[in-house]
């Protein structure tokens, strides 16, 4: 696939060529009403970076220093990350979720003298631990209707000032744009992951270019991105990243608006993590469910056709999961079989898919061609569910040390239950976590070592440089350029990756029997009743669950139940519950029998994010395992003396 | 020749095709509002051209392939009456799908159902008289007693009655928008059903009929419809129109309103034309829906890049005000819409 996407050798060049190629289209465009936002051209997106870098450097901000940007999606974001890059500057990128404890970790040991801050709440929260701060020199407001503390400078002071100075001659912009070289650091991306304290993760303008040039997305200047994920996380970044290079327009929304940004801005690409597909899948059957009964049939009508007619059209594509080597009797006669019924379903799909599905199509804003789903795993239902109603979801697989993309789906190689195949450049294998033996590719095997599990490494041009200060850390991941993800995963047949789980969350019963906690969490989440889940008994006699209820699922069974501490006292709610987790985990849908549910408890309050979820909703296990260490205790009466859990 | 000996549709099917008349005609009014027919007159150049293709190229295709392919004089009339019909609402299915302007093919559709009133008899007359002169002739010449002529009040009779079904699904659409988009449906998917039902009864009842029917009448069907989107085409081109108003009218030109052609048939001719006439008419209404489908298909890869950038201004215009227009840099644009992408 050609990429329609200008590259450069490192992201300042990158900003500064976009305003060459794009000058005047829409870079980025933020809300102001409902029907009116505001745009900001590649040209001016350019200029006004070069003033404000020159504002930063006269306040200043040194070459390779790092400079802290604690601010969520806004306009001003993209300012500031392209005036650090023209400064030839490192940003250290946090939103508003982070607490004052990681606030003073963070930036203490990133070592920043300059930090941008996005809004009242978060300088009042920065300048609580200050004291912690003892490099912290120049705190600057983005936002302009809010009130800056004293010493504090906002942001339109620091550009004009570099508007002055540039008008005035000032070239230092020029001179350390000449001065970057590659493996300098473009950002220092603090993870606060699932696990242990934040690590600073070293991303270099080498690391980022090369995704630009490597993932194969079909991102070109006509298209419309709405930005949904937190931008200074890496997954969303990359995404701004490729719509710079691409000359695409990103559109800032929040959750709370997506439905109506959705048909006013009639995206053509987005991205986002799985709670969000999820979110909008649930909605969907919620509305055909409450439509009236003829537009209820014509829609399973659909939905059974488009199945069908999708999944013969996936088999003769050549794009279904091959976990197993191909046998080209069998092939031969499914070939047929699946041709037979393409056509025998064609005229009807045809005519179902323009008069109902995409109606449907309709509802996510009629134009995507595309999304890209990262951070975690989509359930195998919403999956398929999008890509049988004709929006491809890509869903990709990566993390923060790898830039992120590994790997991603790309259309001609879209297997529903993998992440596509490694991208260009990135050298891939399987690894045994015990004994670090190769198992793929592994070329003294006729299959090299498909559909073997195990660890996932990798090699390439996307591998961050390492921990910032913090060797121990980069020395257990990262080993003569091969980074171990500490992911579980196995290649496919058809060359596509297949993400298992983590290694660590493995859970080890008593028994030595072992299973996955993803998968059963997944399929527990599919139900209406269960917000969040999670599964425990490591070291236990049988597995535990610890379940959020979903309050408006419950309202919509019938339940007057207003708050969750309520739902946790309510029997009634705990039988429906109980009945919910028998029918999903059970042998049927393929759950073995140490995999089954034995015991659970309601959980009295949310899980939140910035404490039990991270921002892309994924659960810290060990987080809710200390806060709720009580109600795991209370499932294993008596085995106080065994009850050993994971660090 | 062919001979149709028996009568094409039995009482059944032709009671059966007489319902499908009725509920497409209403699923067709579902989909129309009074604006779309005001509407068609804020857009002038589009609809007069739009007019000229339907009524002006269309009618004379079917006549030069008529002539060209030496139909027999019944098929010939049913040929010419297929290319003076009006637009049906399927047309404005396939150009939303071919990324077509969608609101040029539902007022094409509204004007051309109006103005057929007048111009479907005046056409026929104008086009057909020499066919009828000679139908007359072998009629008699066959030992039938009643002379043949055009049924011009009939047709008028026919076409007023056809529009009363449409009225009432505009009543509906007023009334209960939503019930309107279930008869729209319907009305699609009961015309696939029918159009199968007449196309398998009338194989399994006259299955000598598809091999004895001779290639100048296939080719009539199938080109007349072909001929029309290839005309319409190059004419809204030539007067320079936007690739996506080209697009609606060559379907709009190509795409018949088959159910008031079966009506006409039904209600103002006799045996042995009738079912003569009605087997072109299946024959028509078959293949459009192929023909269209592929035509749908290849215009939707050609205008991907001026419908993309289509979309984007009136994105652009609809968030950043009326005034706002998106410069692309000359370079990124195909060499054919470089002067016109920003007006797209």
């Amino acid at each position: 696939m050609p990429l329609n996407r200008i590259t450069a050798p490192n992201l300042a060049a990158l900003y500064e060529k976009a305003a060459a190629t794009f000058a005047d289209l829409p870079a980025f465009a933020t809300r102001r009403g409902p029907d009116d936002w505001e745009p900001l051209s590649f040209q001016r997106l350019f200029e006004r970076g070069r003033d404000l870098a020159t504002g930063l450097i006269d306040l200043g901000v040194e070459a390779r220093s790092h400079v802290g940007l604690l601010a969520d999606n806004r306009v001003e974001w993209i300012l500031s990350d392209c005036a650090v890059q023209l400064c030839g500057a490192a940003d250290v990128p946090r939103g508003q979720d982070t607490t004052p404890d990681e606030i003073a970790f963070i930036y203490a040991h990133a070592g920043c003298s300059v930090i941008l801050v996005e809004n009242a709440a978060l300088q009042k929260r920065l300048l609580s631990v200050r004291d912690k701060l003892p490099d912290l020199r120049e705190i600057i407001l983005l936002d302009p209707d809010a009130e800056p503390a004293p010493g504090v400078h906002p942001f339109a002071s620091v550009e004009e000032r570099g508007h002055r100075l540039r008008a005035d001659g000032d070239r230092r912009v020029e001179e350390r744009m000449t001065d970057l070289r590659p493996d300098d650091l473009f950002t220092l991306i603090y993870t606060s992951g699932t696990t242990g304290e934040p690590k600073g993760v070293m991303l270099t303008h080498a690391n980022m270019v090369s995704q630009i040039e490597n993932i194969p997305l079909d991102l070109t200047y006509r298209d419309r991105v709405l930005s949904i994920l937190p931008v200074w996380h890496i997954f969303e970044r990359v995404f701004e990243m490729i719509t710079i290079a691409a000359g695409c327009c990103t559109y800032y929304t929040d959750k709370r608006r997506l439905a109506d940004d959705l048909l006013a801005v009639e995206p053509t690409f987005m991205g986002s993590a799985p709670r969000l597909w999820e979110a909008l899948h649930r909605r969907i059957r919620k509305r055909v469910a409450a439509s009236h009964p003829v537009r209820r049939a014509l829609f399973h009508t659909a939905r059974f056709l488009s199945h069908h007619y999708q999944g013969s059209v996936f088999f003769l594509t050549g794009r279904r999961l091959l976990l197993e080597p191909p046998r080209p009797v069998r092939r031969a006669v499914l070939t047929l079989l699946h041709a037979l019924r393409w056509l025998l379903l064609l005229p009807w799909y045809g005519f179902f898919n323009a008069a109902v599905l995409e109606r449907l199509r309709q509802g996510v804003g009629g134009s995507l061609k595309g999304t890209v789903s990262g951070g975690g795993a989509l359930p195998l239902e919403v999956d398929r569910f999008f890509n049988y109603l004709g929006i491809p979801v890509l869903e990709g697989y990566g993390l923060t040390e790898t830039s992120p993309v590994l790997a991603v789906r790309t259309p001609a190689s879209l297997v529903i239950g993998t992440v596509g195949p490694p991208i260009p450049g990135t050298e891939l294998r399987i690894i045994d976590p015990e004994t670090d033996d190769v198992l793929f590719p592994d070329p003294s095997r006729a299959d090299a070592g498909r559909g073997r599990r195990g660890e996932i490494c990798v090699r390439g041009p996307q591998v961050m440089r390492g921990y910032y200060r913090n060797p121990q850390a980069t020395g257990r991941v990262l080993r003569d350029g091969w980074f171990r993800t500490g992911d579980l995963g196995l290649m496919t047949w058809n060359g596509c990756l297949r993400i298992l789980g983590r290694c660590k969350e493995t859970v080890v019963l008593s028994n030595g029997e072992n299973f996955e906690p993803g998968p059963i969490e997944m399929r527990l989440r599919q139900s209406p009743l269960i917000d969040h889940c999670m599964v425990v008994g490591q070291d236990r006699r049988h597995a535990g669950l610890l379940v959020v209820p979903d309050l408006d699922g419950l309202r919509t069974a019938g339940f007057g139940i207003h708050d969750l501490a309520a739902a946790a006292g309510d029997e009634v709610v705990r039988r429906r519950i109980e009945q919910e987790i028998r029918r999903r985990i059970s042998a049927e849908n393929g759950f073995k029998s140490h995999e089954r549910i034995r015991v659970f408890r309601l959980v009295p309050e949310p899980f939140e994010v910035g404490r039990e979820l991270t921002n892309l909703q994924k659960i810290r296990r060990h987080v809710v395992e200390e806060r709720h260490a009580s109600l795991i205790e209370e499932m294993y009466p008596g085995a106080g003396d065994n009850g050993g859990s994971r660090g | 020749m062919m001979e149709i000996e028996r009568q094409l549709l039995s009482g059944l099917d032709q009671a059966l095709l007489a319902l499908m008349i009725l509920v497409i005609m209403f699923g067709m009014g579902a989909g129309l509002t009074p604006e779309d027919f005001r509407s068609a007159l804020r857009r002038p150049r589009g609809m007069v051209i739009g007019f000229l293709s339907q009524f002006g190229l269309m009618p004379l295709i079917a006549l030069g392939l008529a002539v060209l392919l030496d139909l027999p004089p019944a098929l010939a009339i049913a040929l010419v009456l297929i290319g003076c019909l009006p637009g049906g609402s399927t047309s404005n299915m396939f150009a939303y799908f071919a990324r077509g302007s969608v609101a040029l093919s539902i007022s094409m559709t509204a004007a051309s159902t109006l103005l057929a009133l007048v111009m479907l008899p005046l056409l026929l007359e104008l086009y057909t008289s020499g066919f009828a002169a000679r139908l007359d002739a072998e009629l008699r010449a066959a030992g039938e007693d009643a002379t043949f002529v055009i049924p011009r009040v009939n047709i008028i009779i026919s076409l007023l009655l056809v529009l009363v079904p449409v009225a009432g699904g505009m009543i509906l659409r007023r009334r209960s928008p939503g019930w309107a988009k279930a008869a729209e449906d319907t009305a699609g998917f009961t015309a696939i059903i029918v159009i199968l039902y007449l196309i398998t009864s009338a194989a399994l009842r006259h299955g000598g009929l598809y091999v004895s029917t001779p290639w100048q009448i296939y080719t009539g069907a199938v080109g007349v419809g072909l001929a029309g989107f290839l005309f319409g085409y190059l004419m809204s081109g030539a007067f320079r129109l936007e690739p996506r108003f080209r697009r609606a009218i060559s379907l709009e030109t190509g795409i018949q309103n088959g159910p008031i052609a079966f009506a006409i048939i039904l209600l103002s001719f006799a045996e042995p034309v009738r079912s003569q006439m009605l087997w072109l008419a299946i024959l028509y209404s078959t293949f459009i829906v192929i023909s269209s489908s592929f035509i749908t298909l290849w215009y939707r890869r050609v205008g991907r890049i001026d419908d993309e950038l289509h979309r984007n201004n009136r994105v652009h215009q609809r968030l950043f005000g009326e005034a706002f227009q998106t410069r692309y840099p000359e370079a990124l644009l195909p060499p054919k819409l470089r002067r016109i992408a920003h007006r797209l």
